[in-house]
């Protein structure tokens, strides 16, 4: 667990909990990787290479701190690749927005836990252009008790896209049952009872969580994980896993889930779903 | 010479010689007031000199320039326009045994063709094209059937006749109604006279018409359709005027219209196709007593009934970058109507949650690949593995679905081709490229390289890639798009297929380029192939580098309505210069000919063959392609009103090689506004310097009508005071009267 802070807090009664499901799952961790060695390294890859691959690409760019959650995008990119068919690159890359390799892989995850300055224009531009050649942004604020990240953020958007602003994303959206069927979103806390996101034409480019998702995803090399989840310790942790699941879902696959095939089956199970 | 203009070469033109001109008239005054020469002839000597002078000096300063057009005039051959539109056969009186306009030309033709003449002049008719013909058999072969009356082309295509340079007037015979216009503008390029013999034109009309019917060339199965029809009223007071929309002798719409005297009205008629195919439908206005007219009093048009959107069956193995372009691609057109399946997991996939928590859905395969699969326009298999979903036993009738014409087209991935082991099944008998079996060595070796695909030999001018028509640079608009990567391994092309990309140095095992993409057909269907799943970085990554996404777009909406058959797309083309005729107009067929690779057929022997109800050949043309596979002939349209098509077929075969339907109307457009338009002959004579005659037997002898010929040799420009010796009698006139003022004792 990392504090912001610097010091440790004192334990609560969860936290304590927390530490024994840890340790547990610790030692379950070692055993697993003693048994199967290979099993968090990158499998061979069924895709015709890496442009074929799903690659949750990090942002990088000056000042702040980009890299809250610097394990958080490979564990996305294994929870995806074990739960779902899609094939993932399991050390996502990284990259600035200015960097042309951006149009490389259509998405790029972006997150922070302060502050930042300003980006530069080509950087502007080529978030501009991401978006609007197809590309798909989640952006992920870390720190969503510090309003210092979402300042930054909110005002970059509006430089890179006037004309598209960000706005609410219903609760019916497809994002929510792109292939898991969820109910609000959360992430390593409950946090808004909603997702933002730029909508441009018929698809949302762009989806804003104040959650913290990359806290609930991440998880060390030994399997254990980084942060606790609060209020609602590992199911909630389940339920981010699967919200990241769903958004990379629906940058792949957009609003599959609303063909009209698909509404008597997900209208029948809506009332089944996990709380 | 002719509008002589006059010119001041000095700097400042009027005003500076206005003010040269003052200055010198001062110098004269006051040198006159100081003369000092009480003698009254010396004195007027002096002043005399002095005038001259200065006028001199004046005109050498100013420098007056003239300048012109010098023309030539001498005698010229005369051309005579006959107009043979079908407006002719519109009587110039209401009785039943009264003249046609066409009557009164033929009866002129008649009268000039017994005279004697010097010079015999170059005799044409005209509609939309000028024919020529000969005065003395004019009056038995001048047929008002020509469907258009462009005057313009005719004046022009006259100039350029035989008689050339020779040209000195042109002798329209018409009744004005020119549809296209422009005519003044062409006589007064070309410098030609223009006489004119108005037909019709002191004759009153009674006419109800249709004078325009507006409705799309493309209608929907099942979907209202509109028809927008103008009817006009001439010659008769206000009323209502039935309106019927039918389709051969059912009536599917009636109602009424309201159309004032000399004047228009429009309405709307809505009618829903239910057959597929093309149709003819027709606009019916009654015909009252006395109709000058009554051919106009029916409009037909045509009607390609097609099913309301494409229907695309898209199956996806996997989500991936390319599935997701494709589809946004798809789900953007609203024509499209895309049902898609992508597998989301399979068994070996942990979810992690029961099924109730998911938004999982069974594979219809049954539904998709039993019931509904001849729905669809066109179905593709991207990335998609059949064995783990109990597909074997559809994949017949996918082949059959093929083979009676459907759409197929395999894109490629780790579990396509080769790999998802399609060579021991039905779908490799359609596919254009061979499958490897699976297990062999190279269907392990999917490429996973990156690699610009280039075009293949003889395949620029395919739909598919001639992403610009001209071949060099769709070379290197290919050149430039960003590179693919990985490749699925097939084999030979097969038989009826065409390699349109290949890899850039890779080989198949026998030694031909490794296919990126290969089209081809099977039975009556149509197949492609495209080994790569990573097309979608000709859209987002050359999009997001070079500023441009359109390649991505136009290939894959080339390659859907390719698929589909699109008739725009289809390699052998024949299209007629208009798609209604009047009976027995004049068509002219072009047809462009290719092969199913669309390389150009070449030079062949091919016959045009106008076909009506069951296909009953009722004209037909024996015609030679160029090297191009081009070719145009001209036919007459049938006699009877109704639907029909024009086919080409190569000499000796059977199979047609594309065709084009057509309907003919009883009036058409050059009846739906019969007025004669002497006006517009009556300008075009006086501003050409030409007479206008509007009793056809009030015209002269041709002999009498003015054909000099007036040829422009070119601008001259005279400047008069521009030599040395202007210079000269000025000095000698200033020095004239300086010798004499000092010899006088003047000062």
């Amino acid at each position: 667990m990392r504090d912001r802070g610097g010091t440790l807090p004192q334990p609560s009664e969860h936290d304590r909990r927390s530490v024994a499901r840890t340790a547990i799952t610790l030692a379950c961790a070692l055993l697993a990787a003693a048994l199967a060695p290979h099993a968090m390294t990158p499998s061979t890859a069924r895709a015709l290479g890496e442009s074929s691959l799903f690659d949750v690409r990090s942002v990088d760019h000056e000042g702040g701190n980009p890299r809250p959650r610097e394990t958080a995008p490979r564990r996305l990119a294994w929870e995806v690749r074990k739960r779902t068919s899609i094939d993932t690159r399991l050390e996502p890359s990284r990259a600035r927005l200015d960097d042309p390799s951006i149009f490389e892989t259509p998405f790029l995850y972006w997150s922070g836990d302060a502050a930042f300055p300003p980006l530069s224009e080509p950087e502007i531009a080529g978030l501009r252009r991401f978006l609007g050649f197809g590309g798909f942004v989640l952006i992920d604020d870390a720190s969503p008790d510090d309003d210092g990240f979402d300042t930054s953020i909110r005002r970059e958007l509006s430089r890179a896209m006037p004309d598209a602003p960000l706005a609410r994303l219903p609760a019916q959206h497809t994002v929510f049952r792109s292939f898991y069927l969820l109910q609000r979103p959360e992430g390593r806390v409950a946090g808004p009872d909603h997702l933002e996101g730029i909508t441009l034409g018929d698809r949302v480019a762009l989806v804003y969580s104040r959650h913290d998702l990359g806290g609930a995803w991440a998880r060390d090399n030994l399997g254990t994980w980084e942060h606790s989840v609060t209020p609602g310790g590992e199911a909630q942790r389940e339920r981010a896993i699967r919200l990241g699941v769903n958004l990379a879902m629906y940058s792949l696959c957009l609003d599959y889930k609303d063909d009209q095939v698909h509404a008597p089956f997900i209208m029948r199970r809506r009332g089944a779903a996990i709380p | 010479m002719s509008d002589a203009r006059l010119a001041l070469e000095i700097p400042g033109g009027v005003i500076s010689a206005l003010l040269i001109a003052a200055a010198l008239v001062a110098v004269i005054v006051i040198g006159l007031r100081h003369l000092g020469v009480s003698d009254v002839r010396r004195r007027r000597a002096l002043i005399a000199l002095r005038v001259a002078t200065a006028l001199a000096a004046l005109l050498v300063a100013i420098q007056p320039t003239w300048s012109g057009e010098r023309l030539d005039q001498r005698p010229g051959r005369l051309a005579v326009l006959f107009d043979a539109s079908r407006s002719g056969i519109v009587r110039t009186g209401e009785e039943e045994d009264a003249r046609t306009r066409a009557d009164e030309a033929e009866a002129l033709a008649a009268r000039w063709s017994g005279a004697q003449r010097e010079r015999a002049p170059d005799v044409y008719t005209f509609g939309a094209a000028l024919r020529p013909a000969r005065l003395e058999t004019l009056a038995e072969e001048l047929a008002p059937i020509e469907d258009d009356t462009r005057l313009a082309a005719a004046i022009e295509a006259a100039a350029e006749g035989p008689a050339g340079d020779e040209l000195g007037a042109v002798l329209v015979v018409s009744d004005g109604a020119d549809l296209a216009g422009g005519a003044l503008e062409t006589a007064t390029r070309l410098g030609l006279r223009v006489h004119a013999v108005a037909l019709g034109a002191g004759a009153s009309l009674r006419d109800d018409a249709i004078a325009e019917v507006r409705a799309d060339r493309v209608g929907f199965l099942r979907r209202t359709a509109m028809v927008r029809v103008t009817v006009r009223r001439l010659g008769e007071s206000a009323g209502e005027i039935p309106v019927a929309l039918m389709r051969g002798e059912e009536t599917l719409r009636e109602t009424a219209v309201v159309v004032p005297e000399d004047g228009e009205a429009t309405v709307d008629l809505a009618f829903t196709p239910d057959r597929l195919g093309r149709s003819v439908y027709r606009v019916v206005i009654p015909t009252a007593p006395g109709d000058a007219v009554p051919q106009n009093n029916e409009r037909a048009f045509l009607v390609r009934v097609a099913r309301d959107n494409l229907r695309v069956l898209l199956v996806a193995g996997q989500p991936s970058w390319d599935e997701r372009f494709l589809r946004a691609f798809l789900t953007r057109d609203p024509t499209t109507d895309l049902i898609s399946f992508f597998i989301l997991r399979n068994t070996s996939d942990m979810t992690m949650a029961q099924p109730e928590e998911l938004a999982l859905i069974p594979f219809p395969t049954d539904e998709l690949f039993h019931e509904h699969l001849g729905s669809f326009d066109v179905v593709l298999f991207q990335n998609f593995e059949y064995a783990p979903y109990q597909m074997a036993g559809y994949l017949p009738r996918i082949r059959d679905y093929v083979m009676r014409g459907g759409s197929f087209a395999m894109i490629g991935g780790p579990l396509s081709f080769s790999a998802a082991g399609y060579a021991e099944t039905p779908i490799a008998e359609v596919l254009p490229v061979g499958v490897l079996p699976r297990g062999t060595a190279e269907t392990q070796a999917i490429t996973t390289d990156r690699f610009q695909p280039v075009l293949a030999e003889d395949a620029s001018r395919h739909p598919l890639v001639a992403l610009l028509p001209d071949a060099r640079a769709n070379a290197a608009a290919w050149a430039a798009l960003s590179p693919l990567q990985g490749l699925n391994v097939t084999t030979d092309v097969r038989s009826g297929g065409q390699r349109l990309l290949q890899h850039p140095t890779r080989r198949d095992r026998s030694g031909a380029p490794l296919s990126v993409l290969v089209s081809g057909s099977a039975g009556r269907g149509r197949v492609m192939a495209l080994m790569t799943d990573t097309s979608w970085r000709w859209g987002m990554t050359s999009g997001g580098q070079q500023g441009d996404a359109s390649a991505y777009e136009r290939f894959w909406d080339r390659a859907l309505r390719w698929l589909s058959r699109d008739p725009a797309l289809e390699p052998a083309r024949i299209e007629t210069d208009r798609e209604s005729y009047g009976p027995s107009a004049r068509m002219r067929i072009d047809a462009s000919l290719a092969d199913e690779r669309y390389v150009p057929l070449g030079a062949r022997e091919v016959t045009i063959t106008v076909l009506g109800e069951a296909d009953r050949p009722l004209a037909s043309a024996d015609v030679r392609t160029d090297g191009e596979g081009r070719a145009r002939v001209e036919l007459v349209a049938p006699d009877e009103p109704g639907g029909y098509r024009v086919v080409a077929v190569e000499r000796g075969a059977t199979d047609v090689l594309a065709e084009e339907v057509f309907v003919v109307e009883s009036g058409g457009q050059e009846l739906a506004d019969p007025r004669p338009r002497p006006d517009v002959l009556r300008e075009l004579a006086a501003r050409t310097g030409g007479e206008i005659f509007e009793d056809p037997e009030q015209a002269p002898d041709l002999e009498r009508f003015d054909a000099t010929r007036v040829r422009s040799l070119g601008v001259v420009t005279e400047r008069p005071f521009a030599s040395p010796w202007a210079f000269l009698v000025l000095v000698a006139l200033f020095g004239a009267e300086w010798i004499l003022r000092r010899r006088w004792g003047a000062r």
